[in-house]
């Protein structure tokens, strides 16, 4: 056969083979064949130097072109194939999405502690400091620095654990404001979080309960100031909507002394069967008021240079109804059933 | 204290509904806890006469009963059989509704019609007898409204009196203080009676604990009717005010102290032998009190006697020697003030609180005695038909003189941040009993004696406040520029709780204090044992008698919990306080007890401590990691409680931190697997297993439990320390495992290696250990990777020298067999 015809042959024959490839290494295999080392094309074109001047040409042309075509088709086959290999691969990687993933379990914190952290950021940015004291604390500091002398009607107010003589677990954290007063001179502004004791159990008592106090003592404070502090407070721990209002109150430590009531933020007084306020409209908050002369005079400070509000809440009253918690017993069990939920 | 509004009516008028007056007491004075309602609601009751009265035909316990109501007759069915003839009922009409909600309607029962319905004293709001229907005497003229006679309906104000107040612990109080806040008068009525009757003198009268009674008054009332029950119109008040009837002479003592807010007491004259003497008690004198009990009394309590044996504990509760009874016709009626806190005192150690005893220990007014002895004489001789003597003995040296207090207006408006004018203020201070000069700018007030808790310029303040309305203040920020913020350790706490938090353990508080089991099933002794815990001497239960020592058992108790609800395991952390004795030496026993109730000390003394205290208070944080804590996923195996656990816990919040076997191991540990925390060469805790029996003894059976406590003060939860220079340089990692002794700690391996001086070496970890196959008896292989870096590319060479110096090293000290790989 002359070399043309065969070029021809050869090159139908690779183009049929290469468009019937399944894969990568059939394409090698056809590559080998018909432009290896020993390949009759490659033969050919090996023998073309020996041809006749005037078929060199020819051949070479032809063997050159088809050798070319056979390339090219190997090449986008080659491509063709891979392409649909990496396909495959990644088809039979695929996983079942549906399956949960590596586990990083998401602990919690006390839904107290939740309040408590809120209030105390907000405290904190308006320039407010942080103080604690000790939970077994005397007598002194819990009850007589308070206005709240030995035989004082309003100890029956908080009903107390007794540790040893003089010392007792303290009932509120108002010994810390005292504490404090004693080291730091005025302008003092701080907030007092922390753990109380009362001998008290019921489904809406604990002995132990969570509180923060606040205490700010400056030139010319007024009772507005209190009011405005909590009215912002209020707003901050449970939404732009709180409004505040306060009730005349009593307490040894502070004069003019108030109850202090939220608005329902969840119902804003409109529900009369609300679950959060009962219908009442407010939710008792704590307690605030001017600190009484005789606390600051007790300390040291002049209370006719300066004046000062104090106020306390219960940060677990406060988790009750932001997160509408029932039982407050709750709150202390160290169910994971409740905790996880925060 | 309860009030009801019919009653207020006595010495005001007002017209708001039961609610409004609640809210309007609520902002302007006291808390109202409730509203409650007796009696009819709305409708009429009138005065009926039963002309025939029988049995039901239709029904065995059902009455019928024919009724004049005063021209007209009905038919009335009614469920008790005590009307008859010719008596005089009660009928609420058609078209009322009672208190409890029920709408009265012509109705047919078992197929009588009934024209409304007999009333029981209960279903009046009377009393709680609902035995028979209320007959009503001869001088209830029939058709006539019951309402002109008594009210049938009576709404109840619940009052939560603040202790500054006793003035709101009687009616009157309770008006004028309402007066106040309405802006409308008050009246008092003058009580008015006649005399002739026995005379007091006739008993002496002897004070000898003046100190604890500062005022007593006797007067005798004589010629009693004995018997009989009080006034219906009297009776009902005292029960809706929360008092029962006992009879004429009691029931009014009790009326005139709820009246008055001055409690009142009567003895049988003719139990007294001799007179009255206030004095204190002897030493174990016994007495027995009108409730029956036997009570042992002190030297600090204070009686009132006759020359015999005492008759009263005063302001507390009388005795059974001169109780007055039916028969009584003769009585000494002591109206007197005793110190409150000494009644206060003896009603704390004796556990008996009392109407009185309650309203004595507020302390209370001794010029409110006089107005409420005549009240009450004016009731005995009223409802009981007594006549007064004509004189009164009475104990009174030192008349309390109003107090004079001045308030400066600028000092209000500091105080309260608005504006308050001087006559508003002046008005304000007058509704409340107070007189009011101007002078020099300011408010000369002279306050009521029965108002005691005003003695001071921002006492007024609060007044004139709060009768303004606190509703009226502005709400302003303060203008402080103090840079506030976390204090570094309050800083570190709060990282420790979320780090623990995002570490997947679940925050949770604890009560602090616990039953004896708790020392016992931790392996210490009894909470009594010597060296145990602090322990609070009234707890609500034995239960919650001893303070923690560790945040342990409060979490162990929470796991128990946790597993008995079927959860398989989980992991908690507490940040909290625990306690421990510190009991001051002897010699300073008293100074202790001088700074506990002074807060004075010498100078010199260290109070910052625990010394003076008595008990050494710390921070703590803990965990605990329970059984299961994550089960088994389809791609990770469960995550069980151990020790490694806890441990790789603990190197997360205190990195660098020194694990160390206990030398001895507290006893709710696992002795092997539990290790001493350090830091730096201090103790900051411990973690470790907890011990098998004690997880056992705290219900914890088969779980594996593992934890740990930290002082957080030495807990790096955020260790950024500052920059340390990148190296380019390429590190070179070498591995080598050591076979030594079973007994031989990784631990002491890793020391041995950085006590080489080895600058070269960048760093080196265990990671794998291996007994068994391979490897002799009793040792065990330890396999190091160590990394290696220089200033320049480290040659072979300069890798084998330090190498060989470990391993050389590790064969000295351990006869380590070491295969390099």
């Amino acid at each position: 056969m002359a070399a043309p015809e065969r070029i021809e042959e050869l090159k139908s024959a690779a183009l049929a083979e290469v468009a019937a490839a399944g894969s990568t290494a059939d394409l090698e295999a056809v590559r080998i064949r018909y432009l290896g080392r020993s390949a009759e094309l490659t033969e050919i074109k090996k023998s073309i130097g020996s041809l006749p001047p005037e078929e060199r040409r020819e051949v070479g042309g032809a063997a050159n072109l088809a050798s070319g075509k056979v390339e090219e088709a190997l090449s986008s086959r080659t491509e063709e194939l891979a392409a649909a290999e990496r396909e495959g691969r990644l088809r039979r990687e695929a996983v079942d999405v549906t399956l949960p993933g590596v586990p990083y379990e998401r602990g919690s914190l006390h839904p107290s502690q939740r309040v408590i952290d809120e209030v105390v950021d907000f405290f904190v940015g308006l320039g407010y400091g942080v103080a604690e004291g000790p939970e077994v604390e005397t007598d002194y500091y819990n009850f007589t620095a308070l206005n709240i002398p030995p035989g004082h009607p309003a100890r029956g107010m908080q009903d107390t654990f007794f540790v040893d003589e003089g010392l007792v677990l303290r009932t509120h954290t108002s010994p810390v404001q005292i504490r404090t007063m004693l080291s730091q001179e005025p302008p003092l502004y701080i907030v007092c979080p922390g753990k109380t004791y009362r001998r008290d159990s019921d489904p809406t008592h604990t002995p132990m309960f969570n509180q923060v106090e606040g205490l700010a003592v400056d030139r010319g404070i007024t009772l507005s100031h209190l009011k405005g502090t909590l009215a912002a407070m209020s707003r901050h721990v449970f939404g732009g909507d709180a409004g505040i209002r306060l009730r005349p109150s009593y307490f040894p430590f502070t004069e003019p002394s108030v109850e202090l009531d939220v608005s329902c933020f969840v119902c804003g007084g409109d529900d009369p069967g609300c679950r959060v306020c009962k219908g009442a409209g407010w939710l008792e908050m704590g307690g605030a008021g001017m600190v009484d002369p005789a606390v600051l005079s007790e300390v040291g400070y002049d209370p006719e240079e300066y004046t000062g509000f104090a106020f306390g809440m219960g940060p677990d009253r406060m988790a009750m109804v932001k997160y509408g918690i029932p039982d407050l017993r709750l709150f202390f069990e160290g169910d994971l059933r409740f905790l996880r939920q925060f | 204290m309860r009030v009801p509004l019919s009653w207020l009516h006595d010495y005001l008028d007002f017209d708001l509904s039961p609610e409004r007056l609640a809210e309007v007491f609520s902002l302007y004075s006291q808390e109202v806890d409730g509203v409650e309602r007796f009696g009819v609601a709305s409708g009429e009751v009138v005065v009926g006469e039963v002309r025939e009265f029988g049995p039901h035909p239709n029904a065995d316990k059902l009455s019928v009963a024919q009724v004049d109501l005063g021209g007209q007759v009905v038919q009335v069915v009614a469920g008790a059989p005590n009307p008859y003839p010719g008596s005089r009922v009660p009928v609420v009409l058609p078209g009322s509704t009672l208190s409890d909600g029920r709408k009265l309607r012509k109705a047919k029962l078992r197929g009588l019609e009934s024209y409304g319905m007999m009333m029981s004293e209960r279903e009046l709001g009377i009393s709680d007898d609902h035995e028979g229907i209320l007959l009503l005497d001869d001088t209830y003229e029939v058709g006539r409204p019951v309402d002109d006679y008594f009210p049938t309906g009576e709404v109840v104000l619940e009052l939560d009196i603040t202790p500054n107040r006793p003035d709101l612990w009687g009616m009157i109080g309770v008006a004028r203080e309402l007066a106040a806040i309405l802006r409308t008068d008050f009246r008092l009525p003058e009580p008015v009676f006649g005399t002739g009757g026995e005379r007091t003198r006739e008993y002496g009268l002897r004070v000898e604990a003046g100190e604890l009674c500062p005022r007593y008054d006797l007067r005798r009332v004589s010629g009693l009717a004995p018997g009989g029950e009080s006034p219906v119109a009297l009776r009902r008040r005292l029960f809706a005010a929360g008092m029962r009837p006992v009879g004429p002479v009691v029931d009014a003592t009790n009326y005139a102290m709820l009246e008055t807010g001055q409690p009142i007491h009567a003895f049988d004259a003719e139990k007294v032998r001799g007179g009255i003497v206030v004095r204190r008690a002897w030493e174990g004198e016994e007495v027995e009190l009108l409730d029956g009990s036997v009570r042992a009394l002190d030297g600090g309590m204070l009686v009132i006697a006759d020359e015999e044996r005492a008759l009263a504990l005063a302001g507390v509760m009388g005795a059974g020697e001169a109780e007055v009874s039916p028969g009584t016709t003769d009585v000494l009626v002591e109206v007197a003030t005793f110190e409150g806190r000494n009644v206060l005192e003896t009603s704390a150690r004796l556990g008996l609180r009392t109407d009185a005893s309650g309203r004595f220990e507020r302390g209370l007014d001794p010029e409110a005695v006089g107005y409420a002895r005549d009240r009450v004489t004016q009731l005995l001789q009223e409802s009981c038909g007594g006549s007064p003597a004509e004189d009164t003995l009475s104990h009174y040296p030192d008349p309390a003189e109003p107090s004079v207090v001045s308030l400066r207006l600028e000092r209000a408006e500091l105080l309260l941040g608005m504006p308050v004018e001087d006559d508003e203020a002046a008005d304000r201070l007058k509704s409340l009993g107070c007189k009011v000069r101007r002078e020099d700018g300011r408010l000369r007030v002279t306050v009521p004696t029965f108002r005691g808790d005003l003695t001071r310029e921002p006492d007024l303040v609060e007044e004139v406040g709060r009768l303004i309305g606190l509703d009226q203040v502005p709400e302003e920020l303060p203008a402080s520029a103090l840079p506030g913020g976390l204090t570094e350790p309050q800083e570190r706490v709060r990282l420790l709780r979320r780090l623990l938090a995002d570490l997947g353990l679940s925050e949770t508080i604890t009560y602090p204090f616990g039953p004896d089991r708790w020392e016992r099933d931790l392996g210490f002794g009894g909470g009594d044992a010597p060296g145990g815990p602090v322990q609070v001497r009234n707890p609500l239960s034995a239960e919650g008698r001893n303070l923690r020592r560790t945040l342990l058992p409060g979490l162990l108790d929470a796991a128990a919990r946790n597993r008995s609800y079927g959860v398989r395991g989980g992991a908690l952390f507490e940040v909290g306080r625990v306690f421990d004795p510190a009991p001051p030496p002897e010699d300073r026993r008293e100074a202790a007890l001088q700074f506990r109730m002074t807060g004075e000390y010498d100078a010199g003394e260290e109070v910052s401590g625990s010394r003076l205290l008595g008990v050494e208070e710390r921070g703590r944080v803990g965990g605990l990691l329970a059984g299961t804590v994550r089960p088994a996923g389809w791609n990770m195996p469960e995550y069980r409680a151990g020790f490694f656990e806890a441990k790789g816990l603990v190197e997360r919040l205190v990195p660098g931190a020194v694990f160390l076997p206990p030398g001895e191991a507290p006893p709710f540990l696992h002795p092997g697997r539990s290790a001493t925390v350090l830091v730096d060469g201090a103790e900051a805790g411990w973690v470790g297993e907890v011990h098998p029996e004690a997880a056992e003894r705290f219900g914890l059976g088969d779980w594996s439990v593992a934890a740990f406590e930290l002082d957080p003060a030495l807990c790096r939860p955020d260790p950024v320390t500052g920059f340390t220079p990148l190296s380019n340089v390429p590190a070179v990692n070498m591995d080598l495992a050591v076979v030594v002794g079973a007994g031989v700690r990784a631990g002491e391996l890793l020391e041995e290696v950085s006590a080489l001086d080895t600058p070269l070496l960048a760093g080196v970890r265990v990671f794998d250990v291996y007994e068994g196959a391979q490897v002799p008896e009793g040792r065990k292989s330890v396999a190091l990777s160590f990394t290696f870096r220089g200033e320049e590319t480290l040659t072979d060479e300069q890798v084998k020298e330090e190498m060989d110096r470990i391993s050389g090293r590790l064969s000295e000290a351990f006869g380590a067999e070491v295969r390099r790989s």
